[in-house]
């Protein structure tokens, strides 16, 4: 599991140290033993399933759940027990949860006045914040005249006129249509290095993950799975769960045949480096965009190849999407018993030659572009 | 435009063709408008009688003699109708004023927190709603006897007045009121309340800046209610009132045994007026706000 620190973090006191953080309502684990430690500046994101904890996880750092076990601090002070009111952290809403009757400016100023900043200062504080997200004009308005994106703002205002030593957000971009989402998440980047606040985020869309953060982490049925940077998450899945959650992935059952091959299922044995024990049974990740299909005339000599055929060609614009199957039923030479078929989805840019369901062909990949990956 | 509403008649007459034939489908429908019709005069005619006769220049109730307002002049001039009008006013107001605010707490505390025995009171706390009025009258006259008898023994003596007519009447109308916030409650979203503990709100500055205003209609809707049962109820007040100390419903039933008077039309009129604003006014207040620019 990697938790290197993130390239922006300011000081080493780090905004946000959880260690043995576990929730429990009733019977039911919610969150299970979380050790995490987010940079002062970062822009982490909790990634996973619905229902997997990380709704929690950030209920916790806002105070709005006690942890049942664990400690909880924020910027070096431990915050475990404190009451949200007394948390130097805000929280953007899944649904917003705008006062309805309360205007904008109200709703913005709502959190000056519980600190007790009134009068001109706040109206200055309330103008920066209501300019910062581009909401001039609408200050009058209550909530329920403003479109979806509109009352994003408003909620993502109403937080940071406070200028929270971190800010949270549940699923902040989940209510929005596709387009707007986009924006947003360009936005809501460009406002985080603006403002420089620790941004803690949760998703369910793995996309929006990779495409905001500065690092990830992957949560499953209550457990942290993997901290990283998205292109280590992506690229190094620590498991099964984050290789086939972040992204879309071909996994090829097999057993380690030692540190550096696997014996897939399929019937080959693959150059694949790996840390388990000799005979584990193990899955190789290979992206689609890694894998390289040749006719099977044109193989290249030398290089590792499974023979396989088409069996489905998708054509996106952009590129295609081929369906191969490999293994015995495939006409591989050489089955051994005990041998299962497999399929392998394969993309290519559209401008190499297409290729038609049907034609054999072998597929073959560069070692260094997979990652063995047990349960 | 215009052709609409027949487009929808004739869409109706095809259904009920289905059903039989066309002489007993308009012979159906002419049966259903009679009723509709019948139900109204049924609902409305005697409150029309009621309010023309309050108008009866006339010493006898059913003898029209021409129009006056004679008869909400002696009304008002009958000291006994002020005394009583008192009494009502005063019973109505304090008991809508304690049952309200009861009444909300109740109401707040089954919506919000698991306690032990909270079961048993969401259930029973509705009770005063179904339970017979005659009962519930007997039950506190009951009451309040062995209650005094206790006092008694003590030194001071209480009498049955305008005291334990209020007591009853609180204890009434805190289950109307905690029906009515209720239903306001589960309308309610909690997150609102997180979100103000979120910007530095105490749990008592989020009640009042948050919950409460949002919960507002519902809490008004529920006492113009308890205060139109309270001016409404006869048979309760009757039981619990004591000697010098008549509400004006039971005054206009004590009185309609020596006979009808106009001066009787007249004050049930006033009182109807009054009642009918109350409900339409609680009505207004329990409707969702629609959302004004």
């Amino acid at each position: 599991m990697s938790s290197a620190p993130s390239p922006d973090a300011g000081s080493s006191v780090p905004a946000v140290e959880m260690h043995g953080i576990s929730k429990r309502f009733g019977d039911v684990v919610a969150v299970d033993g979380v050790d995490l430690q987010i940079g002062d500046g970062e822009f982490f994101a909790l990634l996973g399933p619905s229902g997997c904890g990380k709704t929690t996880t950030l209920r916790m750092i806002a105070g709005l759940d006690i942890p049942s076990e664990g400690r909880l601090a924020i910027f070096g002070e431990e915050v475990a027990s404190w009451p949200p009111d007394r948390r130097p952290v805000n929280t953007v809403f899944q649904a917003y949860a705008l006062f309805p009757h309360m205007t904008v400016a109200q709703n913005i100023a709502f959190g000056l006045q519980m600190r007790g900043i009134r009068g001109p200062d706040a109206d200055r504080q309330v103008a920066e914040a209501t300019a910062l997200v581009q909401l001039e004009g609408m200050e009058h308005r209550r909530p329920s005249q403003l479109s979806g994106g509109q009352q994003q703002r408003v909620a993502l205002a109403r937080a940071l006129v406070n200028h929270p030593k971190v800010l949270l957000l549940d699923e902040p971009l989940g209510a929005l249509d596709l387009k707007l989402r986009q924006e947003m998440q360009v936005e809501l980047k460009a406002l985080q290095r603006e403002v420089g606040i620790t941004f803690v985020f949760v998703t369910h869309d793995q996309e929006e993950a990779l495409a905001m953060s500065d690092r990830v982490g992957v949560m499953s049925e209550g457990r942290l799975l993997q901290v990283g940077t998205p292109a280590e998450v992506y690229e190094h899945p620590a498991n099964r769960f984050v290789a086939d959650f972040i992204g879309r992935t071909n996994l090829l059952e097999g057993v380690t045949e030692g540190p550096a091959a696997v014996r897939l299922d399929a019937g080959a044995v693959v150059a694949a480096a790996n840390e388990l024990a000799v005979g584990s049974p193990a899955a190789l990740s290979v992206r689609p965009e890694q894998v390289r299909l040749h006719r099977r005339s044109e193989a290249p000599a030398g290089a590792p190849c499974l023979d396989g055929v088409i069996t489905d060609a998708t054509y996106l614009g952009h590129a295609f999407v081929y369906t191969v199957a490999i293994g015995p039923t495939a006409g591989a030479s050489g089955t051994h018993a005990g041998e299962r078929a497999a399929t392998i989805t394969a993309r290519s840019e559209t401008g190499s030659a297409a290729l038609a369901a049907g034609e054999p062909v072998s597929v073959s990949w560069s070692p260094e572009a997979t990652t063995v990956v047990a349960d | 435009m215009p052709s609409e509403p027949r487009a929808s008649r004739d869409e109706k007459s095809q259904a009920v063709s289905t059903l039989g034939t066309a002489g007993t489908k308009r012979s159906a429908r002419h049966l259903l408008k009679a009723n509709a019709w019948f139900v109204f005069a049924f609902l409305y005619v005697p409150i029309v009688v009621l309010v023309v006769f309050s108008f009866n220049d006339s010493e006898r109730v059913n003898v029209w003699q021409g129009l006056s307002a004679r008869w909400y002049g002696e009304a008002l001039g009958n000291t006994q109708v002020i005394s009583a009008l008192r009494v009502s006013l005063i019973v109505a107001i304090s008991s809508t004023i304690v049952s309200t605010v009861l009444g909300t707490a109740v109401a707040l505390a089954l919506d919000r927190y698991r306690f032990k025995g909270r079961r048993a009171l969401d259930g029973t706390v509705y009770l005063p709603i179904v339970i017979p009025d005659i009962t519930m009258a007997v039950m506190l006259l009951v009451f309040f006897a062995e209650v005094f008898k206790l006092i008694d023994t003590i030194g001071p003596r209480f009498t049955l007045g305008v005291t334990t007519i209020a007591l009853s009447h609180i204890a009434f109308n805190i289950s109307f009121v905690a029906v009515v916030v209720r239903a306001r409650l589960d309308q309610f979203d909690r997150t609102l309340e997180e979100a103000a503990r979120d910007l530095y709100a105490t749990p008592w500055r989020t009640f009042r800046r948050v919950t409460l205003p949002l919960i507002a209609p519902g809490i008004a809707a529920g006492a113009l209610l308890a205060l139109t049962l309270s001016l409404d109820d006869v048979v309760i007040s009757a039981f619990t009132a004591g000697p010098g100390a008549t509400t004006l419903p039971v005054y206009v039933f004590s009185s309609i045994r020596q006979g009808v008077t106009p001066e009787l039309n007249a004050i049930s009129t006033l009182m109807l007026t009054a009642s009918i604003t109350l409900v339409v006014a609680s009505l207004a207040l329990q409707r969702p706000r629609s959302t004004t620019p």
